[in-house]
C-alpha cells in the first residue's frame, strides 16, 4: 500500500455548511485507498469540531492499516498556532509543544469499559482544562453541575457508539465572542442507526430526524436490560436551555439543534461517519441559572 | 442503621454506572434484610445520571416506593445531585412501577411513526 492521496483541508468553522464540508471531506477521504496526506495550505481557521473530527478520521484510517501524514509545514501561522496549542500537532508527529493559549487540549479516549482513571481523566479535563481556566466565571457548584451534564455525552458515547477507535475532544475559548466551545466526535454507529435498529426490532420504521428527536426524550434508551436509563441527552438539553447555551449534534444523516429554548431536528443531505457533538457556553455568569436549594420531601 | 459513605466507596465523582453498581451491590442485601440505610454523600462533588440509575434507580425494581422511603435515607447530597437523583427516580418509577406509563415512550413513538 505505497500510493498516497493528498487532500486539502479547507477553512472549517461550525456553521451547517462547515459540517457539510466535513461530511464531504470525510466521505472522500474514507472511500479512498492507500495512504493519506493532509495539506493545510488552503486553511485559514479550524474550529474544535473540525479538529476533533480530523483526529478521529486519521485514527480510523490508521486503524485500516493506512498511514496518515499531516503536512503541518503547509499550515498558515494562525492554524499552526491552534494545532500546536491544543496538542493536535503533537499527537500527529510534530514534536514542539507550545503553551495552551486559548485552546482546550485535543484528546483521544478509548472506548470500552470505563476505567477509574479514565473517568477521572475526563472529569479533570472538563473541570480544569475546559471550564477551569477562568474563562467562564461560575461558582464551584455550578462548574461541577456543568461537568456532570457534559459527562453524560462521554458516557453516552462509551455506552452506545460502538466506535472501534474511541472518541475525540477539542475545545476553544473565543474571547471576542465571549463563548467557550467543546466538540466531541466519534466514528461509531451513529445515533439514528442505533435508534432505528432498536425500533425495527419492534416493527417500527423511523426516519433519522425522528430517531434523533426520540433520543432527546426523557427516559429514551435503546438499552433495556436491568435498569432504566436514557436521561443523559434530556438532562443536557435542559441545562443548555436554562443557561442560554447551544447544543448541536450531527449524527449520520441527521442534525439536532438546541438553542434559545428551541429544538430543531432535521435530515441532512450528506451523511457523517459517526457523531459530532458541539457545545457552546456563554462566558458571562449572568446567563446561568443555578438552584441552590431544592426541596427534597419523600424521594421515592 | 447501616451508614455508607459514598465517597469512600467510589470517590468524589459519582458519574459512572460501574460506580453506581458498586453502591447498589453494597446496600441491596441489607435492604432485603429490612435494614435501614443511610447513603452519605459528604465529600462528593460531581453527579451524573448513569451513576444514580444503577445506585438507586434499579432499587425500584426490587422495592416499592414506600419501602424505600422507609428504609433509605440520603444525606449530604447537594442540589446538583438531588436534581439528577430526582429525575432518575421519576424515570425509574415510570419504568418499574407503573405498567401503563412504562410503555408511554413506545406509544409516543408509535404515534409518531403512524403520522409519517
Amino acid at each position: 500500500m505505497s500510493s498516497a492521496n493528498q487532500f486539502s483541508i479547507p477553512t472549517i468553522n461550525d456553521t451547517p455548511s462547515d459540517f457539510n464540508i466535513l461530511c464531504e471531506l470525510g466521505n472522500t477521504v474514507l472511500s479512498s485507498t492507500g495512504n493519506v496526506i493532509f495539506d493545510f495550505s488552503s486553511c485559514q481557521f479550524l474550529r474544535p469540531n473540525a479538529i476533533a473530527f480530523l483526529g478521529g478520521m486519521a485514527r480510523l484510517i490508521e486503524n485500516e492499516g493506512r498511514k496518515v501524514t499531516f503536512l503541518f509545514k503547509t499550515a498558515p501561522d494562525k492554524v499552526l498556532t491552534i494545532l500546536r496549542q491544543n496538542g493536535f500537532a503533537h499527537h500527529f508527529g510534530l514534536l514542539e509543544f507550545s503553551g495552551p493559549g486559548l485552546s482546550v487540549p485535543y484528546r483521544e479516549d478509548p472506548v470500552g469499559p470505563i476505567r477509574p482513571n479514565l473517568k477521572d481523566d475526563i472529569i479533570d479535563y472538563l473541570t480544569y482544562e475546559w471550564l477551569g481556566r477562568g474563562w467562564v466565571h461560575v461558582s464551584t457548584k455550578l462548574r461541577d453541575a456543568i461537568v456532570g451534564v457534559v459527562w453524560e455525552i462521554y458516557d453516552n458515547t462509551f455506552e452506545h457508539s460502538n466506535s472501534n477507535i474511541g472518541l475525540f475532544s477539542c475545545g476553544q475559548h473565543f474571547p471576542r465572542l465571549r463563548i467557550l466551545q467543546l466538540a466531541v466526535a466519534d466514528f461509531g454507529i451513529g445515533i439514528p442507526r442505533n435508534v432505528k435498529r432498536f425500533w425495527q426490532n419492534r416493527g417500527i420504521e423511523l426516519s433519522s430526524d425522528r430517531c434523533l428527536r426520540w433520543a432527546f426524550q426523557e427516559g429514551a434508551s435503546t438499552k433495556t436490560q436491568g435498569t432504566r436509563r436514557g436521561l443523559g441527552l434530556n438532562l443536557l438539553k435542559d441545562f443548555i436551555n436554562k443557561n442560554h447555551g447551544k447544543l448541536e449534534i450531527y449524527s449520520q444523516d441527521s442534525y439536532a439543534l438546541i438553542h434559545d429554548k428551541k429544538e430543531r431536528f432535521q435530515n441532512i443531505n450528506n451523511s457523517l461517519h459517526g457523531t459530532i457533538v458541539n457545545i457552546i457556553l456563554r462566558c458571562d455568569e449572568s446567563y446561568y441559572y443555578f438552584a441552590d436549594e431544592i426541596p427534597v420531601g419523600p424521594l421515592f | 442503621m447501616y451508614e455508607l459513605k459514598v465517597a469512600n466507596l467510589v470517590g468524589d465523582r459519582c458519574v459512572t454506572s460501574e460506580d453506581g453498581q458498586k453502591v447498589y451491590d453494597e446496600i441491596v442485601p441489607k435492604l432485603r434484610s429490612n435494614e435501614k440505610i443511610c447513603l452519605d454523600f459528604e465529600g462528593t462533588t460531581i453527579f451524573a445520571s448513569p451513576f444514580f440509575n444503577l445506585a438507586v434507580g434499579q432499587l425500584l425494581k426490587d422495592f416499592s416506593s414506600d419501602k424505600l422511603n422507609e428504609l433509605l435515607e440520603i444525606l449530604n447530597l447537594g442540589p446538583n445531585g438531588i436534581l439528577a437523583l430526582k429525575r432518575v427516580i421519576k424515570n425509574s418509577k415510570k419504568y418499574f412501577q407503573d405498567p401503563k406509563i412504562k410503555d408511554a415512550l413506545d406509544t409516543t413513538i408509535e404515534e409518531e411513526a403512524e403520522d409519517k
